[in-house]
């Protein structure tokens, strides 16, 4: 078997990858029903396959950076050369699948057509080889998925996929000098003799690795390594005297000490930097008074990033490091930690959502072009999701702790269930706001995690074989 | 190894993660007193063994009893005389090593802060780097510093020296001899490093599988095994050999080297007489007595 056929072969072995296939085929299904629904020229329907092409690459490129990162792969004889061949093989095959919507393409015949065609398939090339270059550019695959995030909506704003769209069918020559000038580049720079070497052993957190909480730690060690002592963050003084005088204040043998030494190592580092905190608050203001404006139902999603909060949580129950706590100590301190998150995440809504409220009736209106925008205050009935939602996911995390392709898998459920009850919702948010159904859900959602918590702390092992949760 | 008042105790401890069978009908005794090697290969089952006395992991079936109290029990009355070393170096990576030592500190009330001085000198830690910062070897000194700290009874030490210099692990050794000075410390330590290990160890587990192979006294185990340097005084020698209970052999026409088991010097002499050969008895490095035993 060829060195090209084993790479190949990561694209079914890797489960994250069936993970990703099933997104890329809603996204294919759902361009495919853009396109061919109502195919009209010149609006940006047929761009769908085209700017798919950018995901493909980030992940191909993934993929093909953590093969590279292995050191036995820089010394196997042959392999140095593959991830080119790897990454041309399904451009080639995607970019030609992808551009074939384009026969759908109204008013185009014979030579007209074909041109077209080939200026599709080149500008999903430009796209992929984007992606590429900006996947092998950075460390960590967060920053990339936060810049496909402010692609899609700065296109959606601005109309970018009409005016490509528009390039691909009225310019196709300069389209096809583009993409096949970027392709002889991108062949010249990934075949350079030293380019594996830049990546051989280096840490990196790859698209897959977004879940797997040790990766993710290692590169964050070895990045605090390197970086001078007074850039490194730390607890204040006056935090960590704040905590260790209330432990020292308990009775040795009591909970008391477990429970505030839970709630130091949880909340220290976000107090100590309370200007950061600060501004995470700032953030969340802002995205509040933007969709308040622009999309005033999305604005209840940000209730559901209570979830998203919490979905990196440790709560101190799978812990190697020795401190005198039992069983029983782990339990009460991880319950306390859950109730005092919810409680601040729910404060921090009501202040974000009260703002909101207190704003609405002075908030000028916005004139975008055609468009006048209003301000809407945001609603006040959805505190309750916060409680719901985060007893859920912590449970969640818990029973999947080894699993980081699982925590992946429960960000991108939360994202879905965040689309599905934040845009166009009022009537599905009905069910939320009615007193007994919240309550319930609540209660259950709170049973579900006290039973979760008491198995694992009392009946389970308590460290995995040499995975930190 | 049998005692009046165990610290440690285990019956028939059996422990299967899915269909790996990590520990098999394990009976253990470990008194107060007495550092004892647990040596064993990758995956023998050592350090799911160590995670049972402390409650971390609970058998399947059998029972772990430390200081008297059910292991998945423990209290912090028990655990805060237990100090323990990980082979996963778990720290608190954000915080300073000052700050990380002084967090831990908090929770015990016999925290020794002149211990902690002379170990933070001794061993050169940096007390104002980050945790996140530390090469290997330096989150391996502080993880013993923060076993050792508040002088517990029981030391468990998992792949304790794995990352530690050559220098360090020397002083790391002459810190376990200081420890085991007070006659009712334990300490129970892992290692793959068994040169080191025998330089302090005066008990010796071995394990395989899953199960305990030996346990016994590190003096009864150097006694079993011995290797004898046959030189034959006159002409060559048999062919056979007539030790008893030879486990390795090699042989040329007027030299032999034998490996033996349970037998005495005074009975190899007595065969080396009336073979008419003289003999050297040399007591074999616990590496070698490790690979004999669990071959």
């Amino acid at each position: 078997m060829s060195v090209l056929s084993v790479n190949l072969k990561h694209l079914y072995q890797r489960i994250g990858l069936w993970l990703t296939y099933l997104i890329l085929g809603l996204l294919v299904f759902a361009s495919l029903a853009i396109a061919l629904d109502r195919p009209l020229a010149a609006r940006g329907r047929f761009m769908g396959l085209v700017m798919l092409q950018f995901m493909i690459g980030a992940c191909i490129a993934s993929l093909s950076a953590e093969v590279l990162t292995k050191p036995f792969s820089y010394c196997l004889p042959g392999h140095r050369a593959v991830p080119r061949k790897f990454i041309f093989s399904v451009a080639a095959v995607t970019s030609l699948l992808g551009s074939l919507l384009f026969l759908a393409y109204p008013g185009l015949h014979g030579w007209q057509l074909l041109l077209v065609i080939c200026s599709a398939f080149c500008a999903g090339l430009i796209m992929y080889w984007a992606a590429v270059a900006f996947t092998f550019g950075i460390g960590n695959s967060a920053w990339g998925m936060l810049f496909v995030f402010l692609l899609i909506c700065g296109a959606l704003f601005s109309d970018l996929h009409a005016a490509a769209e528009r390039a691909i069918v009225g310019a196709p020559l300069a389209i096809i000098s583009l993409g096949l000038a970027s392709s002889a580049v991108v062949w010249i720079w990934l075949g350079k003799s030293n380019w594996a070497r830049k990546f051989c052993a280096v840490s990196r957190v790859g698209f897959f690795d977004l879940g797997d909480r040790d990766r993710v730690q290692e590169f964050a060690r070895r990045r605090a390594a390197a970086r001078p002592d007074k850039f490194k963050n730390h607890p204040s003084p006056w935090v960590e005297r704040f905590f260790l005088d209330r432990m020292k204040n308990c009775d040795h043998l009591g909970p008391g000490r477990c429970i505030w030494g839970g709630l130091y190592t949880t909340y220290g580092m976000a107090v100590s930097n309370w200007r950061g905190s600060l501004f995470g608050l700032f953030l969340w203001l802002a995205m509040m008074v933007c969709f308040s404006y622009t999309l005033p139902e999305g604005a209840d999603i940000l209730f559901f990033m209570g979830g998203v909060v919490v979905i990196h949580m440790r709560l101190p129950v799978y812990s190697s490091m020795m401190i005198p706590g039992s069983r029983g100590e782990r339990f009460s301190t991880a319950a306390i930690l859950a109730g005092s998150v919810t409680l601040l995440i729910t404060t921090v809504l009501a202040l974000v959502a009260g703002v909101s409220v207190a704003l609405a009736p002075v908030m000028p209106d916005i004139t975008f072009g055609d468009e006048v925008l209003t301000f809407h205050g945001t609603s006040l009935r959805l505190l309750i999701v916060p409680s719901i939602m985060i007893p859920i996911f912590l449970a969640f995390r818990l029973i999947v702790f080894r699993k980081p392709f699982s925590t992946l898998a429960s960000i991108i459920l939360m994202m879905a269930v965040m689309f599905v009850f934040g845009i166009n919702s009022s009537e599905r948010l009905g069910t939320l706001t009615n007193p007994t159904s919240t309550i319930s859900l609540s209660i259950l959602g709170w049973l579900i995690l006290f039973v979760v918590l008491r198995h694992i702390c009392m009946k389970r092992s308590l460290v995995g074989q040499s995975r930190t949760y | 190894m049998n005692n009046a008042n165990p610290i440690v105790q285990m019956r028939v401890l059996s422990k299967r993660f899915g269909k790996t069978e990590a520990l098999q009908d394990v009976d253990l005794e470990i008194g107060p007193g007495s550092i004892i090697g647990l040596l064993g290969a990758n995956g023998a089952g050592k350090s799911t063994l160590l995670r049972h006395i402390i409650g971390l992991y609970l058998p399947n079936k059998g029972s772990c009893t430390t200081f008297g109290c059910e292991a998945g029990k423990l209290g912090p009355a028990q655990l805060g005389r237990i100090g323990y070393v990980h082979q996963e170096g778990e720290l608190l990576d954000w915080m300073k090593v000052g700050q990380l030592i002084r967090y831990v500190a908090a929770y015990y009330p016999n925290w020794n802060e002149e211990l902690e001085e002379k170990y933070v000198a001794d061993y050169d830690i940096a007390t104002s780097a980050r945790v996140g910062s530390l090469s290997p070897g330096q989150r391996q000194k502080l993880a013993i510093l923060l076993a050792i700290g508040f002088e517990p009874e029981l030391l468990i030490l998992d792949e304790p020296a794995s990352t530690l210099d050559p220098v360090a692990r020397g002083q790391f050794l002459d810190l376990l001899l200081q420890i085991i000075q007070n006659e009712n410390r334990t300490i129970i330590i892992s290692s793959h490093i068994l040169s080191d290990v025998e330089k302090v160890i005066d008990h010796a587990i071995i394990m395989k599988a899953g199960r305990i192979l030996r346990d016994c006294s590190f003096d009864e185990l150097k006694e079993e095994f011995c290797r004898v340097r046959i030189s034959a005084l006159s002409g060559e020698l048999p062919a056979e050999l007539p030790f008893e209970n030879v486990i390795q052999r090699q042989q040329s026409n007027d030299q032999a080297v034998i490996t033996v088991r349970n037998t005495s010097p005074e009975q190899i002499e007595q065969t080396a007489e009336s073979l008419d050969c003289q003999v050297e008895i040399q007591t074999l490095p616990l590496e070698e007595i490790y690979k004999l035993v669990v071959r």
